[in-house]
C-alpha cells in the first residue's frame, strides 16, 4: 500500500511540475507575442506619422486667403497631434514593453491614427479601411481585450462626433438613433470574428507549451534511465 | 528589505504611466476638438445671390435645364472635396443639369497660376465646363465669398439654392447642400434653400464687406 501510494505521490508531483513547466512556456510565449507585437506597433506608429506629415505636405501644404498663402492646419495636425497621438504607446513599447498598459495605449494609439487619417484625407471612404486593418493587426496580440478597447476608442470618437458636429459623421443634423449603430455594425461584424480567433490562436499555444512540457520531461526522464544504465554496464561487478 | 524599495519603485513607475496615459488622452481629445473646430467653422457666407439669374454675367445659362455654378480657388485643397461632391450630384443629375466650375483668378497672376490639380479634376467630370473668374467678377456677381460656393439656378433662371456641398472643410461625404440639391431638382422643394459653405477665402476682403458697404451684387429677395 505504501509503495503503491509512493508511486502515485510520485506521479501527481512528477504531474504537477509538468503542468508547472506548461504553464510557465506558456506565458513566456505569451510574453514573447506581446513584446514582438509591440515592436511591430511602435514601428507602425512612427510609419503612420512619417506618412500623415507627407500626406499632409503633398496634398494639402498651404490654406489659402484670395493671394495669401499660410500654411494649411493639416500640417500643424499631422505633426503635432501626430506626434502626440505616437508618443506614449512608443514610450510604453520601449521602456515597459509586454505589459498590459502598453498594449491597451497602442490599441487606443492606433485606432486614433485611424481618426486622424480619415481627417488628413478630407474622409476619403477608402481611408475608413484603416479600422480595419488596425483591428487586424491588433489580433496580433492574440489578447480580446485589446480589440475591445480599439472598438471602443473609435466608437467613442465617433459617437462624440456624432453628437458635438453630426454633419461631419452622418451628413445630416438629426441623423435617426439607429445611425450609430449601422457604423459600428461592420467594426462590431469584424471583432466577432476577430475575438473567437484570438481565443483560439490562445487555446492553440496552450496545447504546444503542455506538449513541450511533456516531451521536456520525457526527455529528462530518459536521460536520467540511460544515465543508470550507462553506470551499470560501466560497473562489470554489478556492485555499486 | 531590498526588496521594499524597488516594488515601491515598480508601483511608482506603473502609477506614472497610468497618470500620462490619461494626461495623453486629454491632450489627444484636445487636439481633435481643435481639429474638429476648424473643419466644422464655415466660410463667409458672402451676399445672397440675386434671386435672378444677373444680366451682366458673362457666363451662359441653360436654357432647358437647371445651372449650377460652383466658384472655387486653384490653389484651395479643400475644394478637392467639392469637387468630388458635385461629380456625385452630376453623376445622379445628368440629366437635369448643367455645371460650370469658375476658378477665381488675380489679375497679376503668373501665366498657369490657375492650372493646377484642381483644374485638371474639374475638367475631368463628365457635364462640367471649367471657366476663369478674372478677379472674382462672377463670384461677386453672385455674391459667393468661399471656395466650393455653389449656386443652382432653373431653366428659367430662377435662384434655386445657394451654399456649399461639403459637411465640413475638405471633408467628403453627404451634407445639408447635397441634400438639398437632389430634393429641389427630383420634387422642387426643400426644407431650406441654402447651406454652410467650407472653404478657403476667394478673396482677403470678402465680398460680403462689399456688400454691406452698399454694393450692388446684394439683392435681397424671397427665399424659396
Amino acid at each position: 500500500m505504501s509503495v503503491a501510494r509512493k508511486a502515485l505521490e510520485m506521479t501527481q508531483a512528477a504531474a504537477e511540475a509538468i503542468v508547472q513547466r506548461a504553464e510557465g512556456r506558456y506565458e513566456a510565449h505569451r510574453q514573447e507575442i506581446f513584446r514582438a507585437t509591440d515592436r511591430m506597433f511602435a514601428g507602425l506608429m512612427i510609419g503612420q506619422w512619417i506618412f500623415a506629415i507627407f500626406i499632409a505636405l503633398t496634398f494639402s501644404p498651404y490654406g489659402w486667403q484670395g493671394k495669401v498663402k499660410t500654411v494649411h492646419m493639416h500640417v500643424w495636425v499631422a505633426l503635432i497631434l501626430g506626434a502626440v497621438i505616437t508618443s506614449l504607446p512608443v514610450a510604453l513599447a520601449w521602456l515597459r514593453p509586454g505589459e498590459l498598459l502598453t498594449r491597451h495605449a497602442i490599441a487606443a494609439g492606433q485606432m486614433l491614427w485611424s481618426a486622424l487619417l480619415i481627417h488628413l484625407t478630407g474622409g476619403r471612404i477608402e481611408t475608413h479601411f484603416h479600422v480595419f486593418g488596425s483591428l487586424a493587426f491588433l489580433a496580433f496580440y492574440r489578447d480580446w481585450p485589446v480589440l475591445i478597447t480599439g472598438t471602443v476608442v473609435i466608437a467613442t470618437e465617433h459617437l462624440i462626433r456624432g453628437i458635438v458636429w453630426p454633419e461631419s459623421v452622418y451628413g445630416i443634423p438629426n441623423p435617426e438613433w439607429w445611425r450609430f449603430l449601422e457604423h459600428a455594425f461592420w467594426v462590431v461584424f469584424c471583432i466577432s470574428i476577430l475575438i473567437p480567433s484570438c481565443r483560439r490562436g490562445l487555446k492553440d499555444m496552450r496545447v504546444m507549451a503542455e506538449r513541450g512540457a511533456e516531451l521536456e520531461a520525457l526527455s529528462e526522464n530518459q536521460w536520467r534511465n540511460s544515465s543508470v544504465v550507462e553506470r551499470a554496464a560501466a560497473d562489470p561487478r554489478g556492485d555499486r | 528589505m531590498e526588496r521594499a524599495p524597488a516594488s515601491d519603485k515598480s508601483r511608482l513607475a506603473s502609477r506614472l504611466a497610468w497618470i500620462g496615459a490619461a494626461a495623453w488622452l486629454l491632450a489627444v481629445a484636445g487636439g481633435f476638438a481643435i481639429l474638429w473646430k476648424y473643419k466644422s467653422t464655415p466660410g463667409s457666407g458672402g451676399a445672397v445671390p440675386p434671386q435672378r439669374w444677373p444680366a451682366g454675367s458673362t457666363v451662359a445659362r441653360s436654357p432647358d435645364r437647371a445651372t449650377l455654378l460652383l466658384f472655387a480657388h486653384p490653389r484651395c485643397t479643400c475644394t478637392r472635396a467639392s469637387l468630388a461632391e458635385l461629380a456625385r450630384i452630376l453623376a445622379r443629375f445628368h440629366d437635369r443639369l448643367d455645371a460650370r466650375v469658375l476658378f477665381w483668378t488675380p489679375r497679376e497672376a503668373p501665366a498657369g497660376w490657375d492650372r493646377g490639380d484642381l483644374w485638371t479634376s474639374a475638367a475631368r467630370i463628365p457635364g462640367v465646363t471649367v471657366l476663369r473668374d478674372a478677379e472674382g467678377a462672377e463670384a461677386s456677381r453672385f455674391g459667393v465669398a468661399t471656395s466650393g460656393g455653389v449656386v443652382l439656378y432653373d431653366a428659367r433662371g430662377r435662384l434655386l439654392f445657394h451654399g456649399g456641398i461639403t459637411a465640413a472643410r475638405g471633408h467628403e461625404g453627404d451634407s445639408f447642400g447635397q441634400e438639398r440639391i437632389a430634393l429641389l431638382l427630383t420634387t422642387g422643394a426643400a426644407d431650406r434653400a441654402d447651406a454652410p459653405v467650407f472653404g478657403c477665402a476667394l478673396e482677403q476682403e470678402p465680398p460680403v464687406r462689399v456688400a454691406r458697404a452698399g454694393a450692388p451684387t446684394t439683392i435681397q429677395g424671397e427665399q424659396r
